[in-house]
């Protein structure tokens, strides 16, 4: 494994249910790589384990067999408190349904990494303040989630996950219940923060537009993967046709 | 088929609801006991101590029953918390809300029912061991105290079964008024309180000058008399309420734009606060005056118990007069405590005493100087000359008991040593003691007056010694400090309950965020500070308010207990008692909060 690594998946197994009850086995052996600052996609059909995937890789649930190393860090060798400052530090997170605290202003929302880390207030306030100019956010900060639309929301939950600038952020379907327009700022600031601050970004979708925002997407299959595009040098929309392509002959 | 539905609902969550039965079952218990004791008349006729103290009774009734109804609606809401998102899901399902609305009604309605029919089960058993074990830790007697009294059970029950079809009429109304989105969406609203500063600024001086008024009103019971009460009881409420609508908010405003609200969970503990007490502040009043008045009764409660010795040592001269004491009487005597000692030999014959002039001039009389102060303390022990003691001494109260006959005192009359001599008559030693501390030798005392009254009988009416004294008022005060006891406790199990549930309402929302909090990677052991935190903090805000309560209110108090007995005197250990309970309470919601909040990590 090189130092340019973020992401090193081998042998990746995940089985649900105990030895005693019905068994399903959703991911089996999967293998791949994301290098530092990539902009990899995770696609596949619904039910095909992306979800599961990601949760291996973020720590939110443990493998059965295999390997996961996340910036250095085996993450199937971490425990108790190791797992959770592994998730404060090393990985940001957006969720599809956004996962903010509405007892939380936004701005309170976006500093809870830093609050979490003992960042002093000082610091917090400029690095808060830098992210919200990026993710241009900065009107909203005093506003309650309540009082946002979803793209606001997502926006807010997308400066909480790279505020303290972990080694990858990672998202789950985030665009999925946002209207087109929203989707569409959404993607084009994940490609900012890809571009910009050279942070390494896997997005799980299951849909074609999502993906074509990425350098390269893997296909995963009865819970390997099955194939996988490099963008290259095409332009987006010629990559979306590659997308939509691949995926009529990988889902016959 | 949603019938189905429903119990496999209430199945996944059967632990909540057995907190939910539990609570509810205890309060049914409670209230049929106190229900028991302040309805059987049998009872109340022989004990005329208490049913002096019938007013104190039905007043405890009437809050009683009114805890009882906010009880029964905190209750409530909590089983609908822990519902509604069920029944959203139902009606999204297609089920109509005729047909939803019927399940809630017959849901609340069962666990109602069960809860009274335990409950009273529980109050029959508990009539039975538990006030006999509180009479016998007091040394009460009580006669005529039966566990089943029919009209008591049905009074509970109807009160009960009443409250819990109110409550499922309330609940079908709420359900069949809300959008099925708001059901499935409960818990994630969180409505922002405004803040607007001059409103409560209002708030808050109306607040003090309500709560102040209560305090004078309770001080000054002996101008108002019983109106006092109700007096206090509405400002107190009222000022209390004002006063946390003023103040909490605005502190918790100002912390959260300090430095110390961005570090760690902190700035999440006052955001859930803050739209959090806002709606807790009705309740918070209410736990705040039950904490009062339940940490109010026990400590008057306990406060009688501790002092009445001190009273009934300021009444006469010595503890007990022996007379021709035995072997047994004077091995008792000599386990106490002396403060003085005095043996005088008598003749008796016919309706006179005679005391010899040289014993009496060795070891004076005490006499005890009564004065028109009201303070019993000014009241002092002296002696005086024989040729004194000849004129006024003689005719003191304790001195003629000393010798009493079937029919009242002998007359005394003191002799020379050369006279006595001569004179005829039964002879009788009489030993009087005076203790330094009377309840520091109530054992033996108690053993030394039986073997006495056993072997001479003397008029019903009449007490010798301030040993008796206390046996009496005992008696009489025994009732007053049962009753302080009994609400003490029973006030606190409602109260503690109340703010339980309110709290575990919460929990199904919290328990979304706490799972987002342990997504961003949250510490374990940081969520579980401060949730311990944030528990805290609903407990403590009531506590505090309730102690300043209690310590005006008993003021209260003072026209009862006349010095040297003292409302204030020895609360600190009724108080550190009261508050341990009370924090074992915080600690079993903060565990039943843990225990439904916290996110399971994946390989535990
Ligand atoms: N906790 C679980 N227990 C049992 N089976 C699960 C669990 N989570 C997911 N699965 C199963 O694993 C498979 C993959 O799910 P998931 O990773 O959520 O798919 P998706 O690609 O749609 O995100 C599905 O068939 C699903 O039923
Ligand atoms: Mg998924």
């Amino acid at each position: 494994m090189t130092t340019n690594t973020v992401v090193s998946v081998s042998g990746l197994e995940k089985t649900y249910g105990k030895a005693n009850e019905r068994q399903y086995t959703a991911l089996k052996g999967l293998n791949f790589t994301v290098d530092s600052g990539e902009f990899v996609g995770i696609m596949g059909a619904s039910g095909s384990g992306k979800t599961t995937l990601l949760n291996m890789l973020s720590t939110l649930d443990t493998p059965t067999k295999g390997d996961v190393v996340v910036n250095g860090h085996d993450v199937t060798k971490m425990r108790g408190n190791q797992l959770a400052d592994f998730r404060a530090q090393e990985v940001g997170f957006i969720f599809q349904d956004f996962n903010l605290l509405e007892s939380l202003t936004a701005e309170e929302n976006i500093g809870l990494p830093l609050a979490l880390k003992g960042t002093p207030s000082k610091v917090m306030d400029q690095a808060i303040h830098e992210v919200a100019e990026t993710l241009s956010i900065a009107d909203l900060l005093q506003k309650y989630p309540a009082e946002l639309s979803g793209g606001q929301k997502q926006r807010v939950a997308a400066a909480r996950a790279i505020v303290h600038h972990p080694a990858i952020l990672m998202g789950d379907e985030p665009t999925g219940a946002l209207d087109s327009t929203s989707a569409r700022e959404l993607l084009d600031l994940l490609t900012t923060i890809n571009e910009q601050q050279k942070m390494s970004v896997l997005l799980v979708t299951h849909d074609p537009f999502s993906a074509s925002f990425c350098q390269r997407i893997l296909f995963i299959k009865d819970g390997q993967i099955g194939s996988e595009l490099r963008r290259g040098d095409q332009d987006r929309s010629t990559f979306y046709q590659g997308i939509l392509t691949e995926l009529g002959t990988f889902n016959e | 088929m949603l019938g189905k539905l429903a119990l496999a609902g209430i199945k996944n969550r059967r632990r909540d609801y057995l907190v939910l039965l539990a609570g509810l079952t205890m309060s049914a218990a409670i209230f049929y006991m106190f229900a028991n004791l302040a309805t059987n008349q049998a009872f109340l006729k022989a004990n005329a101590a208490i049913s002096s103290a019938n007013v104190i009774f039905g007043f405890g009734a009437v809050l009683l029953i009114l805890i009882t109804v906010v009880y029964i609606m905190y209750a409530n809401s909590f089983l609908l918390s822990m519902r509604q998102h069920d029944y959203g899901l139902f009606m999204m399902l297609g089920a109509t809300r005729k047909r939803v609305g019927e399940l809630v009604f017959l849901e609340t309605l069962i666990l109602g029912t069960i809860a009274t029919a335990i409950g009273l089960g529980l109050g029959l058993l508990m009539s039975k061991f538990l006030v006999g074990f509180l009479l016998n830790m007091l040394g009460l007697h009580l006669s005529h105290l039966t566990a089943v009294y029919v009209p008591a059970i049905v009074a509970t029950g109807v009160l009960y079964v009443g409250l819990f079809i109110l409550a499922s009429l309330f609940n079908l109304i709420k359900l069949t008024r809300t959008t099925v989105l708001k059901l499935l969406h409960s818990d994630e609203l969180a409505n922002q309180p405004k803040v607007k500063p001059f409103r409560q600024m209002v708030q808050g001086v109306l607040g003090v000058v309500f709560l102040a008024a209560g305090y004078w009103a309770l001080a000054s019971i002996k101008a108002l008399q019983l109106a006092a009460i109700p007096i206090a009881l509405v400002t107190i409420t009222l000022g209390t309420y004002l006063l946390f609508r003023a103040t909490i908010l605005m502190v918790i405003r100002a912390l959260r734009h300090t430095g110390w609200a961005k570090k760690h969970l902190n700035g999440f503990l006052l955001g859930q606060l803050n739209f959090r007490v806002h709606n807790y502040t009705r309740m918070l009043t209410i736990v705040s005056l039950l904490f009062a008045m339940a940490l109010g009764a026990i400590t008057v409660g306990s406060g009688y118990h501790r002092q009445l010795p001190m009273m009934a040592e300021k009444i006469g001269t010595y503890t007990v007069a022996v007379h021709d004491k035995n072997a047994r009487e004077q091995k008792l005597i000599d386990q106490l405590h002396i403060a003085h000692q005095a043996t005088y030999t008598q003749k008796r014959q016919g309706k006179t005493v005679y005391y010899n002039a040289s014993e009496l001039a060795q070891t004076p009389v005490e006499l005890r100087a009564y004065s028109n102060s009201g303070n019993m303390n000014d009241q002092k022990l002296y002696t005086e000359s024989l040729k004194k003691f000849k004129k006024s001494g003689i005719s003191d109260l304790d001195f003629l008991s000393l010798a009493l006959g079937k029919v009242g005192a002998y007359s005394p009359k003191i002799l020379t040593a050369k006279q006595f001599a001569k004179q005829s008559g039964k002879v009788v030693t009489v030993t009087t003691v005076r203790v330094k501390n009377l309840q520091q030798d109530l054992p033996a005392l108690k053993k030394l007056n039986q073997l006495e009254t056993a072997r001479f009988s003397q008029p019903g009416t009449m007490t010798v010694g301030n040993y008796q004294n206390y046996e009496m008022m005992l008696a009489f005060f025994g009732g007053l400090e049962f009753i302080g006891y009994f609400l003490g406790i029973a006030f606190l199990a409602m109260l503690a309950s109340c703010l339980m549930f309110k709290i575990l309402s919460g929990a199904p929302g919290d328990q979304r965020r706490y799972r987002m909090l342990y997504k961003v990677g949250v510490r374990q052991s940081l969520m579980r500070h401060g949730i311990a935190k944030e528990i805290g903090i609903l407990f403590l805000i009531p506590g505090i308010m309730g102690v300043i309560d209690v310590l005006f209110g008993l003021q209260m108090f003072k026209p009862l207990m006349a010095a040297p007995m003292s409302p204030y005197l020895g609360i600190g250990s009724t108080f550190l008692i009261f508050i341990g309970l009370y924090a074992i309470y915080y600690l079993i919601t903060l565990a039943l909060y843990w225990r439904i909040v916290l996110p399971q990590a994946p390989n535990d």
